[in-house]
């Protein structure tokens, strides 16, 4: 019996030799994409350290995620990678997690009001805005004095403020919108009767369209389809799949893609360096912080990527974020040949 | 509960040993092996108790702990946890089961819980009403009170039925809780982090903890005074010659008690950070325990008690005892929605604060679920507020479990409870049909 449970146990504890594993939490909202980031995630642990093992869980619910946390914590994580599924409520996961002397990465969205976090890995969702309403510059050329429509998101999204400041620095005075709304819900409904309504009142001659993200640009376009001539670039963020076909059609200009690989291997990378101690390097952060109501959070704030006609292939479809298979169904298998997407 | 007439009759035919087992081994036995023979004799009549629940129990600590990575299911910092989530449905199903006693049915736990739970989390806000914490408790638990006695009072007065009255209930209840959450300047999320002492109160109801040393002197004050009071008891009603348990039960039942507080608070007292220290007793551990208690001498020890179980029994025969039965209900359906605010409460402090996430409908299938898989019937009469402590530790032990396999899916979390209900409605429903010889229908 003593043998039994003596081989048992060097089966367990011994691995190759080289390097100790050693337990990383990664804990997620339950959403459509959660396996995904869980698989980039995985990925880039076993390449840096082939014995650590990821507890990977999802949840519906705060209070579930708060059972799952602490059984990650019972089952001896070194460190927790976090993406609330409420933010407030999170901090008392982050307490927990601070007791039990494991450091937490808050992940995509911030843990509100605590001291105590490691690291917050994320967009850069102030230059979200500016990189959209610059290729939208872009793309406009050398018109002069364009109509340009701006549809922002729900007026109680903090996000909204975020992206409007953003805009409006890059915008710098190259054009004054013709007409701005906030979208209650920054539902596509209330877009399409917005644009419908800009529509009217500008005559149907509209040169660009700076909607806050796809399915604000969705509602745009709804609202556009057959009614002007010639066609005006939109912008739109998020590179839902809807947006991508769009862009594949040219119904849109351009979309932002926040690369969710990216994002997961920043915070496998920092999970790892915490876990064994490894001090970060400043370049990771580059000294950036961001707030979360108690403390100045060291953040990793990723830029997202313009994707336009010319490079979904080399964004989306290469991260494997959409394959050709989704965008190219029936309906756009045309448009996709001559986008070059196969 | 239809039940037709000639069918009622009583089976005459009925066997002695049947008769015997009608009664509590503890009231026909003279000598510890008696009331052993006498157990065995109810087990087999299929009145098995909490003995089902128990096997259960070590079914799931025995099965977890093969399964689960490096056997962490067993570690201090794993049953702590198990206890601290157990807790909710835990006293959840304490509140449920004044309504199953009575063989009635309240869906409103959850949500009416809940409003309380917001209305204490609300109140104790500094930077707006910055109550202080006992009567921002008391005024949340009062809120549920009043809920649930208009419930009581629709349900006994107009004689609707409770599945419906509590159903409205149940809508209404996350209505206004949703208001509740919405008021200040929260966003809709009052949390309880923050330096204030009163936030910090209701925070530490889940997670604070007693210094070990002062574990160790409440544990033995806990002890001593229970089983004083049981010894004391027993022997009185001894010396008075009525009914008692004999000697050795009462002694067993003493050590038993003081086995479970020496594991207990052994568990709790081991160091579950991985550095430095985090141990001691929560303070949830003695809360339910004294939910538990006040609970038990209500239904078993005073008159109110054996009315609700006269009533849960056979309403008619009971009203025609000249038990106000209106009355005696009403109240019941207050305490069932007094006891959900406490369980709400606790779930608020787990939660760090209160959210619009509560799954009030699901929190209500659970307590019932817990109440039953603890040994409370669903057909009234029969239930003890420790059936839904045990009921509570199952499923809290289920999610727990599987929760340390990695394993999210709650499609599994959903099945494996939803077969353990099931195994324990059986078990009711089979141990009724043994108690009465077969002889009674149910609908």
């Amino acid at each position: 019996m003593l043998v039994l449970s003596a081989l048992i146990l060097m089966a367990c504890g011994g691995g190759n030799g080289t390097t100790p594993g050693k337990k990383i939490a990664l804990l997620l909202p339950d959403t459509p994409t959660a396996l995904q980031t869980r698989a980039y995630f995985e990925d880039l642990v076993t390449q840096v350290c082939p014995n650590c093992q990821v507890l990977y869980n999802a949840a519906t619910t705060d209070a579930e995620q708060q059972t799952q946390a602490a059984s990650a914590i019972s089952s001896g994580a070194s460190v927790m990678v976090l993406d609330p599924v409420h933010g407030a409520t999170a901090s008392t996961i982050v307490a927990q997690a601070k007791a039990a002397n494991i450091p937490v990465v808050s992940y995509d969205r911030m843990v509100l009001n605590t001291p105590n976090l490691s690291y917050f890995v994320s967009f850069d969702t102030g230059a979200a805005g500016g990189l959209m309403a610059g290729s939208l510059v872009t793309a406009l050329g050398s018109k002069v004095k364009p109509t340009v429509v701006e549809i922002n998101g729900d007026p109680a999204d903090g996000n909204t403020k975020t992206f409007k400041d953003g805009a409006l620095s890059a915008i710098n005075g190259k054009f004054t919108p013709a007409r701005q709304y906030d979208t209650p819900g920054g539902t596509a409904a209330n877009a399409k009767a917005e644009m419908e309504r800009a529509l009217a009142d500008l005559k149907f001659r509209i040169d660009g369209v700076l909607a806050a993200n796809d399915k604000l640009a969705g509602g745009a376009i709804a609202a556009m389809k057959g009614n002007v001539r010639p066609w005006p670039p939109v912008t739109g963020q998020g590179a839902d799949l809807a947006a991508i076909q769009r862009i594949v059609t040219g119904d849109q200009y351009m979309t932002l893609y926040m690369s969710s690989k990216a994002e997961a291997e920043a915070a496998a990378q920092i999970a790892y360096d915490l876990a064994f101690g490894i001090t970060l390097p400043a370049s990771m952060s580059g000294g950036k912080t961001v707030n979360n109501g108690n403390a100045d959070v060291p953040s990793v704030l990723l830029t997202p990527v313009v994707v336009t006609k010319a490079n979904v292939e080399a964004t989306v479809v290469a991260d494997g974020f959409w394959s050709a298979d989704d965008i190219c169904t029936t309906q756009f298998i045309s448009a996709c040949a001559e986008a070059g997407i196969a | 509960m239809a039940g037709t007439a000639p069918e009622e009759a009583i089976d005459l035919t009925a066997a002695p040993e049947a008769v015997q087992a009608e009664l509590p081994p503890g009231v026909v036995a003279q000598s510890l092996g008696e009331y052993v023979r006498a157990y065995l004799a109810r087990i087999r009549a299929g009145e098995s108790g909490v003995l089902p629940v128990i096997a259960a129990m070590f079914a799931i600590m025995i099965v977890f702990t093969a399964i689960s990575p490096n056997h962490v299911f067993l570690s201090p910092v794993n049953l702590v946890n198990l206890f601290q989530q157990a807790a909710v449905f835990m006293v959840l199903a304490m509140a449920e089961g004044f309504a199953l006693v009575l063989g009635e049915i309240d869906l409103s736990v959850g949500f009416v819980g809940a409003i309380g739970a917001a209305i204490t989390v609300q109140l104790v806000q500094p930077v707006t009403t910055n109550w202080n914490w006992v009567p921002a408790i008391l005024a949340g638990l009062l809120a549920c009170t009043v809920f649930g006695l208009i419930q009581g009072v629709l349900i006994t007065r107009l004689r609707l039925p409770s599945f419906i009255v509590t159903l409205a209930g149940y809508l209404i209840a996350n209505g206004i809780f949703l208001k509740i959450l919405l008021l200040g300047p929260f966003s809709g999320y009052p949390n309880l982090a923050g330096f204030s002492n009163n936030l910090q109160v209701v925070y530490n109801l889940m997670w604070g903890t007693i210094d070990p040393t002062v574990s160790w002197i409440l544990a033995a004050v806990v002890v001593v005074g229970f089983d004083a009071l049981m010894w004391w008891g027993d022997s009185r009603r001894r010396r008075s010659g009525l009914v008692a348990p004999p000697v050795g039960l009462t002694v067993a039942k003493m050590v038993l008690v003081a086995v479970v507080a020496v594991v207990v608070v052994l568990i709790c007292n081991a160091n579950r950070a991985n550095l430095g220290t985090l141990e001691g007793v929560p303070w949830v551990i003695p809360i339910v325990l004294a939910i538990l208690g006040a609970w038990t001498v209500l239904l078993q020890r005073t008159k109110y008690g054996r009315y609700m179980y006269a009533i849960g029994g056979n309403a008619e025969a009971a009203r025609r005892a000249g038990i106000n039965v209106a009355l005696i209900r009403t109240v019941a359906f207050g305490l069932c929605s007094f006891t959900a605010g406490v369980a709400m409460l606790l779930y608020a402090s787990l939660l760090g604060g209160m959210s619009n996430n509560v799954g009030g409908g699901q929190y209500v299938l659970y307590a019932v679920a817990a109440a039953v898989i603890g040994g409370t019937s669903l057909f009234g009469g029969r239930g003890k507020p420790l059936h839904g402590v045990l009921g509570g530790l199952v499923i809290a032990g289920i999610y727990n479990g599987l929760y340390l396999q990695g394993i999210s899916d709650v499609e599994w979390q959903y099945i494996i409870t939803g077969l353990v209900l099931l195994a324990a409605v059986i078990i009711d429903a089979v141990s009724r049909r043994g108690a009465s010889s077969g002889s009674v229908t149910r609908a």
